[in-house]
This record gives structure tokens, C-alpha cells and sequence, in this order.
């Protein structure tokens, strides 16, 4: 159980974390989601107390997490793949870990034996790919068996099969009660793994609600029709109230604001033939696109340093500020 | 909020994974950290080394000379513990490389993340740093002192740790060292970069104290005096012979005047640093 109240980081009068309020429920997994510089990495960093709130607070389990007398039995934390000494074994660097909470070095072996880092026990961290990175990352943030989890971005760099054990993982350590926060840009990602989802945006919270919920609200309803007498439906259809008809092609239109029944029953009553009628499927992708379109309209027009990008796998023409 | 039912699902284990933080504990995994760097043991060695080779060379040097025999200014236990000029310019190296190698690299945020009250972290690190450097320097007098008992006999020169002076100066050396190592430590915490940290050390310790030391303005040799390692290595001279660490010759400090001198300094910079730790984001 993770609670924020009225959150909020200023870096040197630049606000990163803009008095966010959420709670991140046990037994489920919360995606954490948002575009780069939406807040999701220092609110993480809050929560284990690596940055220090400007105002607000954030408890794990009921406490501060520096409160906790053994914090790596609360919470388990993947914040960065190379919070690691280079020149360490990741054997050293998960026995040290260990070692400051007291936890059975046979528990290194078993969290390198479920991450698979066991055949690289014994090469220095440095020498990892981002990959393996991740999953000595992941392993250290397993070594206290902890009640919660916080994983930013847990999946970059790792291959498919990697990928899909992340999920697995995640998944399972949700369904035994457990607590998981996990932020990722990844919108595919998140729809496979998650439950719940919290979605930032300028330091803000856009959305808080469960992944169907938030996809179902921000669905707009298009439906595609292909017609060789495209003009004519677009203008019995635009004498209905409240539908709007967008031509994306010669002989295709987005229709929005009615169904595809009733767009059949128009088109029959105008006598023009439908090559294709189809409603088209929001994605979790859309849906956050949507979400945070007015985010980044609003954001255009200020000048922000922080390094944004699009996701490399977004099918909607609108961009996320990727003109900046 | 009332769902904590849940975590009853958990498997039940009769003591929990994970004990809770103490100060030992951290002690522990400091020295799994410190003994798992390549960089540690190449510091150690380098610097245990420098003290019998040190001492070897200055001996077999004055044994040339048969005529300096009877000369004051031979005091063995000088001459043994000489190469601490050097070795001090290794351990500070790994006093400031052990918390600022942190920050390089990223470790510090699963350090912090693991102890986040953070200073018991900071001062269990401390601990083993300067402890480990003690051990070390102690293990190098020892070697110097044999390195330079062939010589005692044809030079005239002696160690009798009966003799107060003798037992100062060669304890001396491992207090000195773990104070300057304390010191290089407090800096790199404060400065958080290695190359900036060595940088400042090296520049406090053969720069600014001998190049002020060797200005021939009283009052400023006089000020000199007081600087951390002109002030420490008071233990480390015999009334007889100047200082072997730097240029200043000037002082009005008695041996243990001058190593609680150097301990402020010591502890005005850990001060600093264990404040800005606890202010400052990782």
C-alpha cells in the first residue's frame, strides 16, 4: 500500500511533481504512466526517499519509508539498472545488500537463481548489458521479500522472453498480495500487465482508475465506413445532430458521434452502397493519447527542457509534443 | 485501506527475510563493498608498499654517508616511518574514492535506498574505510622497520619503543593516515565526484599547505602550521628533525596539539558532509 498526499518536487523553481494524491492498492499491479518527464521517475524516487518532497508526503505501508525499520522488507525498488558499483560482482553487490539487513546470503543465491544471473554470478556489473542490468536490478529489489514493489521501467533493454517473465513475475507477486507500482512508456506493455492504472502528466495526475475503465472513458467512439459515394453519405450524415464526418481517403470516412447501425440505416435512406462499416477499436495507446492530448497542447506553448519523446510505437497521427 | 487481508495470501514464514537495519549490519556490508573492489586491494598495497621501500631507500642512501654517524638528526624511527608522505597521497585516493566512487557510478541510490536514515550508512562506511586503512598502515610500519634493521647497526640509528618518542611516531603513522583518510572521505561526500575529490585533496595536501608553508612571511608559515596535515604529522616528527610531510617548519604545536588540530579539521568536514547527506537529493 503506497498513499502520496498533495506530492510535490520543485527542481530550482521548475515544478516536476505538482501536489499529486494517490494510493496504490495491495494485490493488483498499478501501472504508473505517462510521458518522459511526466513526474513518474521523482514520485518514485520519493516514495523510497531519494528525493526529498518540497511539500506533501508519501507512506509505504503506513510509514515514511525511512520510518521502516527494514525498509528492504517493505519495499523492493528497481529505480535505475546501473545503481551499481561497475566494479563489483553481482554477487558482491546483492551479498552487501543483503548483508545490511541481516538477510541469509542462501536468499542471494535464490533471487540470482530466479532472475538467471546465476551463470554471470561472478562478472563485475559493469561489464552487464542493460538487459542483465535490469535483472540485477530486479533480483536486488526481490532480496527482502518485499511487501510492495516499485519498478521504473523494468522491461527497457530486456529481450522478449525477458519481457515476458517481467510480466509473469509481476503479475504473480500481485496475486499474492503483494503491492506493485511499475511505470512504463510502454502502452502494450501496460495493458498485458496491468490492473490499474495512474496516469501523469505535467506533474498531474490525469487519470486514476482501473485499465478498462480508463480506456472505456476515453473512447470517442469512430466508426470507418469505405464507400465508393463517399460525399454524398458525408453530407447525409453531417444532418444529424452531433455526428461529425472526417474523409481520410477517397472513398473512406471516420464517422464520430453515431453508431454503426444508425450509419447503415443513413445510408440505405440515401441509396449509397457500403463497401465497409467498422467500429474502431480504441487501444489502451489511444486512450492514453487522448489522455494526456491536452497535456501536451497546454505544455506546447512553455518551453521545457526536460527530454520528451514519442512512443516509438504510436499508430494515432496526434503527437505528444514531439515538435519541441 | 482495509484491504490488508490480502497479504495474508503471502507465504507465511516464521521470521521475516529481512532483519531490521542496525549499525553493525552496515558495517558488514561496508566491508563486503570496500573488499569486493579490485581498486581497494591495488590502494593497499601500493600504499603498505611505499613504507618499507621507502624506508629501505632512505637508509641504504644515509649509509653512504659513514660520516653522519652520531648526528642528531638521525632518528630511526624517521627514518622508518618516511614514506608516509607518499602513502598518505594513496590511502586519501581511497578514502575519497570509497563514497564518491558511489556516486559515479550510481550505486549510492542502492546504498541510501537500502539504509535511507542514510548517515548510519555514512558513518559505518567511515568506519570501515579508516579502519582498514589503520590495519593496513600498522601492517607497513612494521614492514619498514625491518626493512631498515640492517641497517640500524652501520647507521647507529635504533627503534626502542620504550623510548616515548619512538612509540609516537611509529604509532603515529597508522593515526595519522586514518585521520587523513577521514578527512579525503569527508571531502568526497561533500564534492560527490571522484576526479573532483582527489583533486582537492592532493591539491590541500601538496599545494596549498606546503606552498603556503614555504612562503617566507611568518604569520602566513605561522597560519600554515595549523593546516590539517602540517598540523597531524606533528606526530610523526622528532623534536630534532623537521617535518618529512611538508615544507612547514614554523609551529608552536606539541605532537598531540597538532593531531587534535588535524582531528577539527577532520570533524569540521564530516559535519559537513553528514549535513549536506541528509539535505541534499541522491
Amino acid at each position: 500500500m503506497i498513499e502520496a498526499t498533495g506530492l510535490t518536487k520543485t527542481y530550482e523553481g521548475k515544478v516536476a511533481v505538482d501536489g499529486i494524491s494517490f494510493t496504490v492498492r495491495p494485490g493488483a499491479v498499478t501501472g504508473f504512466l505517462g510521458p518522459n518527464g511526466a513526474g513518474k521517475s521523482t514520485t518514485m524516487r520519493m516514495i523510497v526517499g531519494l528525493d526529498r518532497p518540497t511539500a506533501g508526503s508519501v507512506t509505504v505501508n503506513g510509514r515514511r519509508y525511512a520510518e521502516h525499520r527494514a525498509p528492504l522488507g517493505e519495499v523492493g525498488a528497481l529505480l535505475d539498472a546501473k545503481a551499481v558499483h561497475g566494479g563489483r560482482s553481482a554477487k558482491a553487490h546483492l551479498l552487501a545488500l543483503a548483508a545490511t539487513h541481516g538477510i541469509d546470503p542462501r536468499r542471494v543465491t535464490t533471487v540470482m537463481e530466479e532472475t538467471g544471473l546465476l551463470p554471470v554470478a561472478h562478472k563485475r556489473a559493469g561489464t552487464f548489458s542493460l538487459g542483465m542490468g535490469q535483472r540485477l536490478g530486479i533480483a536486488a529489489a526481490l532480496l527482502g521479500d518485499p511487501r510492495t514493489l516499485i519498478l521504473d521501467e523494468p522491461v527497457n533493454g530486456l529481450d522478449p522472453e525477458g519481457v515476458v517473465w517481467v510480466r509473469n513475475l509481476l503479475r504473480g507477486l500481485a496475486a499474492q498480495g503483494r503491492t506493485v507500482l511499475l511505470s512504463s512508456h510502454l502502452m502494450s506493455e501496460m495493458a498485458l500487465t496491468a490492473d490499474h492504472l495512474i496516469v501523469l502528466g505535467r506533474g498531474r495526475v490525469l487519470a486514476d482508475a482501473p485499465v478498462a475503465e480508463v480506456v472505456e472513458r476515453a473512447r470517442t467512439r469512430v466508426v470507418r465506413v469505405r464507400t465508393p459515394m463517399a460525399q454524398e453519405l458525408a453530407s447525409a450524415l453531417r444532418a444529424l445532430p452531433g455526428v461529425e464526418v472526417a474523409p481520410t481517403g477517397p472513398d473512406l470516412l471516420d464517422v464520430t458521434g453515431a453508431e454503426a447501425p444508425e450509419i447503415a440505416q443513413v445510408a440505405t435512406g440515401a441509396g449509397v452502397v457500403l463497401h465497409e462499416l467498422a467500429p474502431v477499436q480504441v487501444s489502451l495507446e489511444d486512450a492514453y493519447m487522448q489522455l494526456t492530448a491536452t497535456e501536451v497542447e497546454y505544455r506546447s506553448g512553455s518551453p521545457d527542457p526536460v527530454g520528451d519523446r514519442t512512443s516509438p510505437t504510436s499508430r494515432t497521427t496526434r503527437t505528444t509534443g514531439g515538435a519541441r | 485501506m482495509t484491504t490488508f487481508a490480502t497479504l495474508a495470501d503471502l507465504p507465511a514464514r516464521a521470521t521475516p527475510v529481512a532483519q531490521p537495519v542496525t549499525f553493525p549490519r552496515l558495517v558488514a556490508a561496508e566491508w563486503i563493498k570496500l573488499r569486493t573492489l579490485r581498486s581497494t586491494w591495488w590502494s593497499l598495497l601500493v600504499g603498505v608498499a611505499f613504507l618499507p621501500a621507502f624506508a629501505a631507500m632512505r637508509f641504504s642512501s644515509i649509509s653512504a654517508v659513514p660520516e653522519a654517524v652520531g648526528s642528531p638528526y638521525l632518528v630511526g624511527a624517521v627514518y622508518v616511518t618516511s614514506g608516509v608522505a607518499l602513502t598518505q597521497l594513496v590511502f586519501c585516493t581511497l578514502g575519497v574514492l570509497s563514497i564518491a566512487g558511489e556516486y559515479g557510478t550510481g550505486q549510492i541510490r542502492s546504498t541510501l535506498t537500502a539504509a535511507p536514515r542514510r548517515l548510519p550508512a555514512l558513518w559505518a562506511k567511515l568506519f570501515v574505510t579508516v579502519a582498514v586503512v589503520m590495519v593496513a598502515s600498522l601492517l607497513g610500519v612494521a614492514l619498514a622497520w625491518a626493512a631498515g634493521t640492517p641497517w640500524f647497526e652501520r647507521t647507529g640509528m635504533s627503534i626502542d619503543l620504550t623510548r616515548a618518542d619512538d612509540l609516537r611516531i611509529l604509532l603515529g603513522v597508522p593515526l595519522y593516515l586514518g585521520a587523513a583518510t577521514a578527512l579525503a572521505f569527508g571531502i568526497g561526500a561533500i564534492v560527490r565526484s571522484s576526479a573532483a575529490g582527489i583533486a582537492t585533496v592532493l591539491g590541500l595536501l601538496l599545494v596549498l599547505e606546503n606552498g603556503l608553508g614555504a612562503v617566507p612571511w611568518k604569520p602566513l608559515q605561522t597560519f600554515a602550521s595549523f593546516l590539517p596535515a602540517s598540523a597531524g604529522n606533528r606526530l610523526l616528527q622528532s623534536d630534532a628533525v623537521g617535518s618529512v610531510i611538508t615544507t612547514s617548519s614554523t609551529t608552536t604545536l606539541s605532537p598531540w596539539e597538532g593531531y587534535g588540530v588535524m582531528l577539527a579539521w577532520v570533524a569540521v568536514v564530516l559535519v559537513a558532509a553528514s549535513v549536506l547527506l541528509r539535505r541534499r537529493d541522491a
